[in-house]
Formats: structure tokens, sequence, C-alpha cells
């Protein structure tokens, strides 16, 4: 089955590298801990539905 | 609205020009430092005060060895998404020395199993000795990668990953993996990290960046 993930969810973001030991050189490009979670479908159909129902703001 | 197509952002896809086995051998070092030297200074926070930050609860901590967490490095806490249940089966993907293993093999108890998974042998062998320490029969340790996870497919019931996908030369090959692994339904809690500006092709290819 080709199902993927859906129910995908950041859910915190910190920084979580100030005051480290050493600096970060890829600090310059903004980054943050995070948590996020998914799920995986639980069948084909479900996986196309939410294809389907994808969209975002552009 | 403009409806996005199922096509992988290109941020997703193998890095063109990135030398792979390098970028492996530059991450296992500096992961093989944090094992055997902790408190050398790294530009991350390591152990129980960057547990701290991330909001690891103390119970969850109690009973695992100090040498496991002090070599902890992760990004974010994945039992903040949600506490895994009795009997149920997880994947750790880059589970370094061992804290986030351990903690789920509490988590799921006697009946759960725990595989954890990672590339740096001296982090696999901080985790087993922890393991051995707390009689912990339900967790085992395998020297791997996460493009090609030990398990079965729809093996998990859960895949936890902590400050490791950033590090994946080819991060949808570690999604589709991790997919493999999981069974219909099964959950992803993942802590790691975020980039808030565009990162360029050059910067990509940049070993010394990743692993900095």
């Amino acid at each position: 089955m080709a199902a993927g993930f859906v129910g995908f969810q950041i859910t915190w973001r910190a920084d979580v590298f100030s005051g480290a030991p050493q600096s970060s050189s890829a600090a310059q490009f903004g980054t943050v801990g995070i948590n996020f979670r998914a799920r995986k479908a639980v069948s084909e159909e479900e996986w196309n539905r939410e294809l389907a129902a994808l969209n975002c703001a552009v | 609205m403009i409806p996005v197509t199922a096509k992988v952002p290109a941020a997703a896809e193998a890095i063109e020009g990135l030398d792979r086995d390098e970028l492996r051998r530059a991450i296992r070092d500096e992961y093989a430092m944090v094992a055997t030297e902790p408190a050398r200074g790294f530009h991350f926070h390591t152990g129980r005060p960057l547990a701290a930050l991330l909001g690891y609860e103390t119970g969850w901590l109690e009973g695992i060895p100090e040498s496991t967490i002090a070599s902890f490095a992760g990004t974010g806490n994945p039992f903040a998404l949600g506490t895994l249940r009795n009997g149920e089966f997880v994947v750790d993907v880059g589970c370094g020395a061992g804290i986030d293993s351990l903690i789920a093999s509490k988590m799921v108890g006697p009946t759960g199993r725990v595989r954890g998974v990672d590339m740096t042998a001296p982090m696999l062998e901080r985790a087993a000795a922890s393991a051995r320490a707390m009689s912990a029969s339900n967790v085992e340790f395998t020297l791997g990668y996460a493009e090609q996870l030990p398990v079965p497919d729809a093996w998990a019931d859960v895949v936890i990953s902590n400050g490791v996908m950033n590090l994946f030369p080819d991060k949808l090959a570690g999604l589709r993996e991790m997919a493999r692994a999981l069974k219909p339904g099964g959950r992803l809690q993942i802590g790691d990290i975020l980039v808030s500006k565009t990162v360029p092709l050059s910067a990509k290819r940049d070993i010394g960046l990743w692993k900095g």
C-alpha cells in the first residue's frame, strides 16, 4: 500500500540552541526545535481523500 | 486558495552534489564524541539540562543511567505529543544513547517492544549498557540507517525520533521507510529542527553546516 501520512501538525516550537557551549553555523537559517505529529493513513481511500482535500493559501 | 499537488517539495528530495557517505561519516564522528565526551561542549545543549529545557518530566528519567542521560542531544520531545500505551511496538529512529527508547520501554511495559536504531556504534554501546543496567528486556538496539530500518513491514504502532530527521541526507527516503515500518493508522511522534529561512543549494552541500 502506498498510503502516506495524514494529520501532520507542528505542536511546539522553541529556540533550543541559544546558550549552547558553541555557536551554531546553521543558526543563520533560523533553526528552531519543533515537535510534530502525523499518522499513517489507515487505507488507500483515506490517503486519496486527504490528497484531494489538500490546499494551502499562497 | 491554490490547490497543492501531490508533488514532494524539493527540500525533501535527495540533494544533488551531496556526498551521502561523507555526510554520514562526519555525523558519526560528531555523535561518537557526544557519546564518549558528552561534557566537551557542542553547538547544541546536552544531557539533563537539555531534557529539562525540552519539557521531559522528571519521572520519565527515573531509573535511566546517567551515562545515557548525559549523551542526550535531542531537539524536541516526542512524548509531549502523547504518552505511549501499554503493549505498543515502537521504533526509535536515531536513538543515540537510548534515552527516548528507554523512556518508551517503561511506557509500553513488558508486553510492548522498542527497537532503537542508530548508525553510531559508541551511542548504541551506551544504550545497550543502560538497558542491561535497567534489566529492560523489551528494548533492543540495532546498528542501521533510517533509510533501511531493521523492522518488518507494518511492525510499529509508533515511530519516534528526536533531532535526527534533519540529518537524513534523503528525507523522503527516511519518511517512506517510517511509513513502511508503521501499521496502518500508526503514529509519528517526532522532535526535530525547522529552518525559517530558505537554505540555498550551496549550503545544503556544505557538510560543515549539517553538523554544526
